[in-house]
C-alpha cells in the first residue's frame, strides 16, 4: 500500500498509470458498447475513464489558476466538466486521455531533444583518484583542489583540468573539441575533464575542477544558448499569453450565439496553442544540442537564428585562412655543386650526411638551409624562428652556434663561423657585405615575391649561395572550406587583411577567393563589414587576434576558431569553434540554416494545425475527440521534426 | 545559496510560471527561474529554512518530478 503511495505521489509515475487505467476503461466501454450492447455499463466506465484521466490535469488547472494562471490544463478541464454534463461521455473521456497520453509521447520525445545536454552532464565523472601524502585517495571531482596531483588510468575518464606531470597516452577530446583522432598527450601538456584517457597512466597536476573546467563552461554556454529565447519564441511567447484567454472568451462569444455547448466545447479544446508554444524551443535545443556535440558552440536560438540568415562572410587571413605560422616554401641552391668543400666537409664531419635523409630537400639545398640556420641560430627574428623550424622539422642534425652575429635591422643578419662570413638578408645587405647578386638571384627573388613571399639572400664568404622562400601557409582545407561555404548558400565571402597585397592575393588565390582587401587597419576591417551590411547582407565574421575584435563586434555573427581552453573566447564569441578546424564553419552555418528551416516547418505545421481546426469546428466538422486527436498530432510532429536536426 | 534543479518532465511553457510561483511561495526562497528550453530551475534561497529536498517537494506539489543538480 505505501508503494502505491509512492506511486501516486511520484508525478511521473502517477500520470503514467493514470494513462493505462483510463485508457483500458475506454477501451473497456468501446467493448461493453459493441460486444455486449450494454450501453449504461459503456456511460459508466467513459465517465470512469474522464474522471481519471481528468482529475490530474484538473490538480494542474488549479493550482495555476491559484497563480492566476490561465493555463491550457484550465481550457481541457472546462471543456471536460462541459462535456460530461451534457452527457457526451465518450468525447469527455477521449479528450482527457488524449491530452494525458499525449503529454506522455511529449515528455519522452522531448527528453531525447534534451539529450545531448544530458550526455554532456554524464561526461563528468562523478570522482577523481587524488594523490595525498602518497597515498590514492578517491574524492568527488569537484572537491579536488587546485595544484594537487590526480591520478588517471588508462580507460576512464578525467576528471578535472589539468596538466599532465608524469606519462604518456592517447586522450580523446572529442566530447570537447568534437574532432573525432585521439591527441598525443606528454608532460606539460593541458587535458580537459570529460575527455577519455586511451592508453597509458598519466599523471595530471589540476588546474580546475567542478564547475571550473572547460567541461562545465560548455555545458552552461549550451544551456544558456538553449534558454536565450529566439526572437520567434518571444514573439510567440507574447502571442501565447494573450492567445489563451481569447480562445475561452471565444468559445463563450460562440455558446452565447449558437446556444450550442458542445460547439463552445469544442472550440476550447482544439484551440490549445500546443505545437506552437514549443515549436521553436524544440528546434533551437535540437539545433544547439548537435552543434554542441560536434564541438561547435553556439550563444543562442537568437545568434542560431541569425547564423542561419548569413549570406556574407568576411575571413581573416592570417591564421584563420593560414596556419598563421610562416614556413620555408622554397630553397633555391644557385650553386649546383658544392663548391664550398671547405664548408661542406666541416659541415659533414660533425654531422653525418645520414641526418637529412628522407628530408624534401636536396642535398644542396640542405647546405643552404644549414648556413642559414647558423647564422640564425641566435636570434630572435620570426623568419629565423622558421628557418630553425625547418631545420628540425627536416632533421638537418644539430646547429653549431656562430662565433659572432650581429643584426641588422629591416636587412637581415651577417656572422662568422670559423672564418666563413655568412649573410642572410636582403639585396641591402649583399651591397653591404660586398657580395655581388647575380642575374638568376634576382630573378628567383623576384618570382618568390610575386608568389607573395619573403624571400632572402644566403651568401658565403663573398657569394650568394641561395635564395630562401618563407611565407605563412594556407591550411590544407581552406579551398574546401571555401567551396563548402558556397554550397552552404553564403554568396559573398571576402577576405580581410593588413598584411601587403601581394601576400594576401597569393593565399586568396590559393583558397580560391577573388575578393581581397588588403593593407587594412583593424577600423577598415570594421569599415569593411559595415559596407556589406549596407549592402543588404548578413555578414559573419571569423577572426581571433585582437585586430579583429572591432570587426567581430560589429559582424552580425562573430566567429572564434580553436577555442577550446581559452575561455573568452569561449564567453564572447557568437559562435565559437572548439577544435582548429576550418571545416567546422561550414558545417555551422549548414546547421543553422537547417535549424532555421526546421523553426519555419514547426511554426508554419502548428500555425496550419490551429486554423485548419478552427475553420473545421466552425464549418462543424471537426468534433471534440477528434480535434484533440489532430492537435495532439501536431504537437507530436513537431517535436518529431525538431529531432531530425539530431540526425544532421 | 543558489541550488539547481533539473526536470525531464516540463512539455509545455504554461508550466514554467506554476513551478517559479510554487517555489517563490515557500519561506526562505528568494527567487525561482524556470528555464524550459533546458529543464532547469534555479533557486535562490536561505540554506537554514528551507532544503533541497523542500524545493523538489514543492515542484512535485504543482506535478512535475525534479532533482537536485551539481550544476
Amino acid at each position: 500500500m505505501s508503494k502505491l503511495l509512492d506511486w501516486y505521489r511520484s508525478p511521473k509515475q502517477r500520470r503514467e498509470m493514470l494513462t493505462i487505467a483510463s485508457g483500458a476503461l475506454i477501451a473497456a466501454a468501446l467493448a461493453a458498447g459493441w460486444l455486449l450492447n450494454a450501453l449504461q455499463m459503456r456511460d459508466v466506465l467513459m465517465v470512469a475513464a474522464a474522471v481519471i484521466a481528468g482529475s490530474d490535469i484538473a490538480i494542474r488547472a488549479a493550482a495555476s489558476l491559484r497563480n492566476r494562471h490561465i493555463s491550457i490544463e484550465l481550457l481541457v478541464t472546462i471543456a471536460t466538466l462541459g462535456a460530461l454534463a451534457i452527457g457526451e461521455y465518450w468525447e469527455a473521456a477521449a479528450v482527457t486521455f488524449l491530452f494525458i497520453f499525449g503529454a506522455y509521447l511529449e515528455a519522452r520525445t522531448l527528453s531525447h531533444t534534451r539529450k545531448v545536454l544530458q550526455d554532456l552532464l554524464d561526461l563528468a565523472p562523478a570522482t577523481a583518484v587524488v594523490l595525498r601524502e602518497g597515498q590514492q585517495v578517491e574524492v568527488l571531482a569537484h572537491e579536488v583542489e587546485q595544484g594537487e596531483t590526480v591520478l588517471v588510468k588508462p580507460g576512464t575518464k578525467v576528471p578535472v583540468d589539468g596538466e599532465v606531470l608524469e606519462g604518456r597516452s592517447a586522450v580523446d577530446e572529442s566530447a570537447i573539441t568534437g574532432e573525432p583522432f585521439p591527441e598525443e598527450k606528454m608532460p606539460g601538456a593541458p587535458v580537459y575533464a570529460g575527455t577519455v584517457n586511451q592508453a597509458g597512466l598519466l599523471k595530471v597536476r589540476v588546474t580546475g575542477a567542478g564547475a571550473d573546467t572547460t567541461l562545465a563552461r560548455i555545458i552552461r554556454r549550451v544551456e544558456e544558448a538553449q534558454e536565450e529565447k529566439a526572437p520567434t519564441q518571444r514573439f510567440i511567447e507574447r502571442f501565447a499569453k494573450w492567445y489563451t484567454p481569447f480562445i475561452i472568451i471565444l468559445s463563450g462569444i460562440v455558446f452565447l450565439l449558437t446556444q450550442d455547448i458542445e460547439f463552445a466545447l469544442t472550440v476550447l479544446v482544439i484551440g490549445c496553442p500546443g505545437a506552437l508554444v514549443i515549436s521553436t524551443p524544440v528546434s533551437v535545443v535540437a539545433g544547439i544540442g548537435r552543434a554542441a556535440k560536434s564541438g561547435i558552440l553556439i550563444k543562442g536560438g537568437e545568434y542560431l537564428e541569425n547564423a542561419g540568415k548569413i549570406t556574407a562572410l568576411a575571413l581573416d587571413k592570417t591564421g584563420t585562412l593560414t596556419e598563421g605560422k610562416p614556413r620555408v616554401t622554397d630553397v633555391v641552391a644557385l650553386q649546383p655543386e658544392p663548391v664550398l668543400a671547405g664548408g661542406s666537409a666541416m659541415m659533414h664531419s660533425s654531422n653525418p650526411p645520414s641526418g637529412g635523409q628522407g628530408s624534401q630537400w636536396t642535398a644542396v639545398q640542405q647546405e643552404v638551409l644549414r648556413w642559414a640556420a647558423i647564422a640564425e641560430a641566435g636570434s630572435e627574428h620570426p623568419l629565423a624562428r622558421s628557418i630553425m623550424t625547418e631545420v628540425e622539422a627536416e632533421a638537418l642534425g644539430t646547429i653549431p652556434a656562430s662565433d659572432t652575429f650581429d643584426t641588422c635591422t629591416g636587412r637581415g643578419i651577417r656572422a662568422t663561423y670559423n672564418g666563413h662570413i655568412i649573410g642572410v638578408g636582403t639585396p641591402e645587405l649583399m651591397a653591404e657585405l660586398g657580395v655581388h647578386v647575380g642575374y638568376e638571384a634576382e630573378a628567383h627573388l623576384a618570382r618568390l615575391q610575386s608568389e607573395g613571399k619573403t624571400a632572402v639572400l644566403v651568401a658565403l664568404d663573398g657569394f650568394v649561395l641561395g635564395v630562401l622562400g618563407i611565407a605563412d601557409t594556407l591550411r590544407p582545407r581552406a579551398p574546401e572550406m571555401i567551396r563548402e561555404l558556397r554550397r552552404a548558400g553564403v554568396k559573398r565571402i571576402i577576405m580581410l587583411t593588413g598584411d601587403d597585397r601581394r601576400t594576401a592575393e597569393a593565399i586568396a588565390d590559393a583558397a580560391g577567393l577573388d575578393d581581397v582587401r588588403a593593407e587594412l587597419l583593424p577600423e577598415d576591417k570594421l569599415t569593411a563589414i559595415r559596407q556589406l551590411q549596407n549592402e543588404g547582407h548578413v555578414v559573419a565574421m571569423i577572426g581571433d587576434g585582437i585586430n579583429d575584435a572591432p570587426a567581430l563586434a560589429a559582424a552580425d555573427i562573430g566567429i572564434a576558431m580553436g577555442a577550446a581552453g581559452t575561455d573568452v573566447a569561449i564567453e564572447t564569441a557568437d559562435i565559437a569553434l572548439m577544435a582548429d578546424d576550418l571545416m567546422k564553419v561550414p558545417a555551422a552555418i549548414r546547421l543553422s540554416k537547417a535549424t532555421l528551416r526546421n523553426i519555419r516547418q514547426n511554426v508554419a505545421i502548428a500555425l496550419l494545425t490551429v486554423t485548419g481546426l478552427l475553420a473545421g469546428v466552425l464549418l462543424g466538422e471537426v468534433h471534440m475527440a477528434g480535434g484533440m486527436l489532430i492537435h495532439e498530432a501536431s504537437v507530436l510532429i513537431v517535436i518529431l521534426n525538431g529531432m531530425r536536426l539530431l540526425r544532421v | 545559496m543558489k541550488t539547481t534543479l533539473r526536470s525531464k518532465e516540463l512539455t509545455c511553457p504554461s508550466c514554467v510560471a506554476k513551478i517559479e510561483k510554487a517555489l517563490k511561495a515557500l519561506d526562505g526562497v528568494q527567487d525561482a527561474t524556470v528555464h524550459f528550453n533546458t529543464g532547469r530551475i534555479e533557486v535562490e534561497h536561505d540554506p537554514e529554512t528551507v532544503h533541497g529536498e523542500d524545493l523538489v517537494e514543492a515542484v512535485r506539489s504543482v506535478g512535475y518530478e525534479s532533482r537536485v543538480a551539481a550544476f
